[in-house]
């Protein structure tokens, strides 16, 4: 209901807006009628692009912003965002408890994840009950807590967006690209897709972000190279995106326009993890002070996480800052912060920084040695530990430059959205191609607890392979395919997609039977699994396979692996048939 | 350039997502023997090399060149353009070959087995009695390339020798 509210406020806003606009600006006309948008959505910041016929091209607000702040306020009738709304009150508006924000990081996750627990210091009511259903959020409206869900928070942000988009573009606006991070699971991705859906976009594309600045990178590459085009000759690049909420690196090998996405890895951590560190070094009760979600601490606590902010911000260009907040009864925040000391204190989240860079030149086959370029993009790339770590672990001097660090993604999102909206240029510039790699390993629960992978990380999309299994006890006749992504050796550390029993398999001795279990995952990135029973040593299906698309769990998947479980026990186990006998 | 086994893979498998049935493509595809299986083409015996249109002797640039040219050419997102319900299958086909001859140790391996047969049969005849010489010129065509794969003096221990 707050969709349609603001469907209504959002057209009248900009019709308004758009009669008063005299200036015919008619640079960015509608000459690709279906010609998609590139949208980044920050955990901070949001920011939209579409290719003009000639460049990439970034959309500004009402207000000459091209990045917008990322965020819902609530008020009395109906919400508002940050892509139109200018505060009256300014930055502490936003952490009034009247604003939900940090959407990118809350959405699809349930509520025994960390970063679900880690949010309820914000100022807007986050509740668990830890039991692995979807959290409860809510805003502050006239004093009381009005529910809410990261979903729709995200769906009102992204019908302003395309509002604004349309005003300008003058047409419709359908279909988008939209960038995500690396460690977004097939469920959260869901939880996206819908909430666009909400805001009547379709989703051309979820495009993980360094592969959209990789894209980026690779037309810049295709420009200044144009005579190896074609040719062998290609670049190795290290692409590190550290924003306010997840951290990225990709390694891609770019030649003649094809980026190929060598390896990607990702984690939920960015500069909300720094600012919350920083915070509980100037505050050690930080987690209890904020608890109670009183209006005074509410106040007070927004007070402190804007002086934090900058003093984060200024520490990037200054060896240290004075940060001095007074909480009141006592309480009061007086610290000369300096460099160190907060490198100290994010020790840390540097340190796993590090070991995902190293992972993914492992992940790509690479050493520093054979990396060209090192693209560092993010809001956090600012700060000088992140620089000097990711070059020295690349054993390089210099940044690769020519690539803005806060638009590099959307601009690739915008290339992403004319490539696949098959829109061509005759000077070439969008002869592009990204050769996806799958973020995370995909597998089924086989040997009791143990998760087999099937498909693994890092391999090309579209990508299809399959994997014999057979019975873990005799003359058992059905078997449960419970699907899950993640890199965890058993099956419960992982992500489950879903699950469906395979029936009618003929009686006989354990190990005898082959069930064959394959994953298809097509170029739009849709994973189907087909299962079924075939003929040993055959090809030949016993009764028609079973197919599902992935994933097929709603809200509460934290009990369904529970109640399975307890309703089954291993009764319908299956067990993985060793590789060298899989043929 | 799509090799005619290439070709009429893709055409043989159609839809885009295989019905049950159809699920051997997908086994097959991590056996070198790919096109000779599913294919209907005159070429039964279609290598890694023939899929992506290089002779045995390739280096590893002309494969990724190859790879490149060849994934502007088929990848869905390229093809899904002009050609609605693309099959993903003929891009898989050429990774596929593309992730074993771009891998030094899985390409050793993958010559070995390619050449084994051959070297047996080198073994009972000295010399091919007529044909090309190796690296005698434009091995470029698929036929060329098989028929010179043929004459099993190649292995990849040797390869890097020369």
């Amino acid at each position: 209901m707050h969709i349609i509210s603001l469907f209504r406020m959002a057209e009248q806003f900009y019709t308004v807006a758009s009669d008063s606009e005299t200036t015919g600006d008619d640079k960015v006309q509608s000459a690709f009628p279906d010609l998609a948008i590139g949208i980044d959505i920050g955990t901070s910041k949001c920011s939209v692009a579409i290719w003009n016929g000639t460049q990439v091209e970034l959309l500004r607000n009402p207000r000459n912003q091209k990045l917008m702040r990322s965020y819902v306020m609530f008020k009395d009738d109906s919400p508002s965002g940050g892509v139109s709304e200018e505060l009256a009150h300014g930055e502490p508006e936003i952490f009034s408890g009247s604003a939900v924000f940090n959407m990118k990081r809350l959405v699809g996750r349930v509520d025994t994840d960390p970063v679900v627990h880690a949010s309820k210091t914000l100022p807007f009511l986050v509740q668990t009950l830890d039991i692995g259903v979807r959290p409860f959020i809510a805003a502050l409206v006239n004093n009381v807590w009005r529910s809410t869900t990261p979903e729709e928070v995200l769906a009102i942000f992204l019908v302003e967006l395309k509002a604004m988009a349309e005003v300008q573009l003058k047409r419709r606006i359908r279909t988008a690209i939209i960038t995500i991070p690396v460690s977004c699971s097939r469920f959260q991705k869901t939880r996206i897709e819908r909430a666009c859906a909400m805001a009547g976009l379709h989703v051309l594309r979820l495009m993980p972000e360094p592969t959209s600045v990789a894209l980026l990178y690779a037309q810049q590459q295709q420009l200044s190279l144009h005579e190896n085009m074609g040719s062998g000759i290609e670049k190795v690049a290290l692409i590190f995106n550290m924003g306010a909420g997840y951290c990225d690196v990709a390694i891609t090998a770019t030649a003649g326009g094809v980026s190929q996405i060598k390896a990607l890895l990702g984690c939920t951590m960015g500069g909300e993890d720094i600012l919350q560190n920083v915070l509980r070094h100037l505050l050690p009760n930080f987690d209890t002070f904020c608890a109670d979600h009183s209006m005074d601490k509410i106040k007070l606590m927004g007070l402190l996480r804007i002086a934090t902010q900058d003093a984060i911000h200024k520490l990037s260009s200054q060896p240290s800052v004075n940060i001095d907040v007074d909480l009141g009864d006592g309480n009061k925040v007086c610290k000369t912060l300096n460099r160190s000391e907060f490198e100290e204190v994010n020790g840390k989240l540097f340190e796993k920084c590090e070991k995902l860079i190293m992972q993914c030149l492992v992940d790509a086959k690479f050493t520093a040695e054979d990396i060209n370029d090192v693209i560092l993009v993010g809001g956090c790339s600012n700060i000088p530990k992140i620089r000097s770590l990711v070059l020295g672990l690349c054993k390089r001097e210099n940044l690769y430059e020519g690539i803005d660090l806060l638009e590099a993604a959307v601009c690739g999102a915008a290339l992403e959205g004319a490539v696949a909206s098959g829109i061509s240029d005759p000077s070439g510039s969008l002869d592009l191609l990204t050769i996806q790699a799958t973020p995370m390993s995909l597998g089924i629960r086989a040997d009791g607890d143990g998760f087999a992978a099937i498909i693994n990380r890092n391999m090309a999309i579209p990508a299809r392979k399959d994997m014999l299994f057979t019975t873990a006890h005799d003359n058992q006749t059905e078997a449960l395919i419970a699907v899950y992504e993640g890199e965890g050796k058993v099956a419960e550390e992982n992500h489950l997609l879903g699950y469906f029993k395979i029936t009618g398999i003929p009686p006989a001795p354990k190990g005898t039977v082959e069930i064959s279990v394959c994953m298809d995952i097509d170029a739009s990135d849709v994973l189907r699994v087909l299962a079924g029973v075939v003929l040993p040593g055959t090809q030949n299906a016993v009764s028609p396979f079973i197919e599902v698309r992935m994933p097929t769990l709603g809200d509460g998947h934290g009990w369904c692996a529970q109640a399975l479980a307890k309703m089954y026990g291993s009764s319908l186990d299956l067990a993985a048939i060793p590789k060298k006998l899989q043929q | 350039m799509i090799t005619p086994s290439a070709l009429a893979c893709s055409q043989f498998v159609g839809a885009r997502i295989p019905s049950p049935f159809f699920l051997p493509i997908s086994k097959i595809r991590s056996s070198p023997r790919c096109a000779a299986v599913t294919a209907t083409a005159p070429a039964p015996e279609a290598t890694l090399y023939d899929v992506l249109g290089l002779t045995a002797g390739a280096t590893s640039g002309e494969i990724k060149a190859a790879y490149r040219r060849l994934a502007r050419a088929c990848h869905p997102d390229v093809v899904a353009a002009d050609r609605r319900g693309a099959s993903p299958d003929e891009f898989m086909r050429v990774h596929a070959a593309y992730s074993t001859l771009s891998d030094p140790e899985k390409r050793a391996d993958y010559d070995r087995r390619l050449m084994a047969p051959k070297l047996a049969a080198f073994g009972r005849q000295r010399w091919p009695p007529r044909g090309p010489r190796p690296f005698s010129s434009s091995a470029s065509s698929t036929s060329a390339a098989t028929s010179f794969s043929c004459y099993g003096r190649r292995t990849w221990e040797t390869d890097q020798c020369w």
